[in-house]
């Protein structure tokens, strides 16, 4: 009771410190000084519309780099952690009827909508992480509605290790070209789709980025969500 | 304001309508299963009608297209499809784990059916049937 007491307190003192410090900030009044320069150039700089994703993967393809490493160590790490000789999956009701045979119907659905996803990630809101994220789902619904369902291992930890791969070396093909790491050479070497901004073949290296982030974060999650599935058996 | 304008407001409202409906039921009814009997199919109806009026709503305007009719009825497809699939799903683990039946309701033909299939596993293994 007391303990409880104490926190809710420091609580609303923590709480209130916020407010204070936010009441300072004006709200509703233009305020951008980078914000403005990225919406008013990203469009002959990088070809793609949507502006958050430009700003992710070219003006600051550093953070999405790390992104995707904090993702990959985080697979890595369950893995470790979770590092048995015999692992199986010991589930014991398999899904209903219904629920097998929607899962199927439903699988290659999702799985291109998550494509679909990461893809138009230079249109439409989205990108590699919730594009990657839908197809783990996928998987995901599988393992759930299947006692016996597993993923083809080799062949998703090599592509995971091939996509990230593929991003590190979009990058430093840029840094032979133009002289930096991610320098978007398809865009402003090439000038490739550049009569073409708003449609699919446009925005310069950000969907070869992005397909490649999809694919390595829908492996990641979908082996993450494997590992945590199965139990040590017995001999 | 046109037919097509006229169409879909009338369909987003009946939509909301429904969803109203929904939530009413879920509040209303006694035990899980009426709940979900009563709160999915309406919202699942409700949403229908949400989502396709609001396609033909914009086909009315100035500012549609037919693209958002399109994206509209791609989400609505998917929508029937999924919704029932999940309420059966939940349903049958709230049966497995055992949440009770209202008091008021007279027949579980599902329990009488898991019984009988026991049962009739238990004849086949003789050494257990025939000892007692």
């Amino acid at each position: 009771m007391l303990k409880r007491a104490l926190a809710i307190i420091s609580l609303l003192i923590i709480g209130y410190w916020l407010a204070q410090g936010l009441a300072g900030v004006p709200f509703g009044q233009d305020k951008m000084l980078v914000g403005q320069y990225y919406l008013n150039h990203v469009r002959e700089q990088t070809g793609a519309v949507n502006a958050v994703t430009a700003v992710v993967v070219n003006y600051r393809g550093f953070d999405t780099l790390g992104e995707v490493t904090v993702l990959f160590i985080a697979s890595t790490g369950v893995g470790a952690l979770l590092w048995r000789k015999k692992r199986e999956r010991t589930a014991k009701t398999e899904g209903s009827v219904v629920l097998k045979t929607g899962a199927e119907l439903l699988f290659p659905f999702i799985v291109l909508f998550g494509a679909y996803i990461f893809i138009h990630g230079h249109l439409t809101p989205g990108g590699g992480f919730p594009g990657g994220a839908t197809i783990a789902t996928a998987f995901l619904l599988l393992y759930m509605a299947f006692v016996g369902y597993e993923i083809p291992h080799r062949a998703f930890e090599k592509v995971e290790g091939v996509a990230g791969m593929g991003y590190v070396l979009v990058g430093l093909i840029g840094l032979a070209i133009g002289g930096y790491f991610l320098f978007d050479w398809i865009w402003l070497t090439w000038k490739w789709g550049a009569e073409n901004i708003g449609r699919l073949f446009s925005a310069g290296f950000i969907p070869v980025i992005y397909t490649l982030i999809g694919i390595k974060v829908g492996t990641e999650l979908s082996g993450i969500i494997d590992n945590m599935l199965k139990e040590e058996v017995g001999e | 304001m046109n037919a097509l304008t006229a169409l879909g407001e009338a369909l987003v409202l009946i939509g909301t309508f429904f969803y109203f409906l929904s939530a009413l039921g879920l509040i209303r009814m006694p035990d899980v299963y009426n709940r979900m009997q009563t709160s999915t199919k309406s919202a699942t109806l409700g949403s229908l009608g949400v989502i396709v009026g609001v396609g033909i709503w914009a086909l009315g305007e100035d500012f549609g297209s037919v693209a958002w009719l399109t994206k509209t009825i791609v989400i609505a497809v998917f929508l029937l499809l999924t919704n029932p699939i999940s309420a059966h799903a939940l349903i049958r683990a709230a049966y497995r784990s055992g949440i009770p039946l209202w008091e008021g309701s007279v027949m579980d033909k599902y329990r009488e059916h898991i019984e009988a299939k026991a049962k009739g596993e238990e004849g086949e293994t003789p050494k257990e049937g025939g000892g007692e």
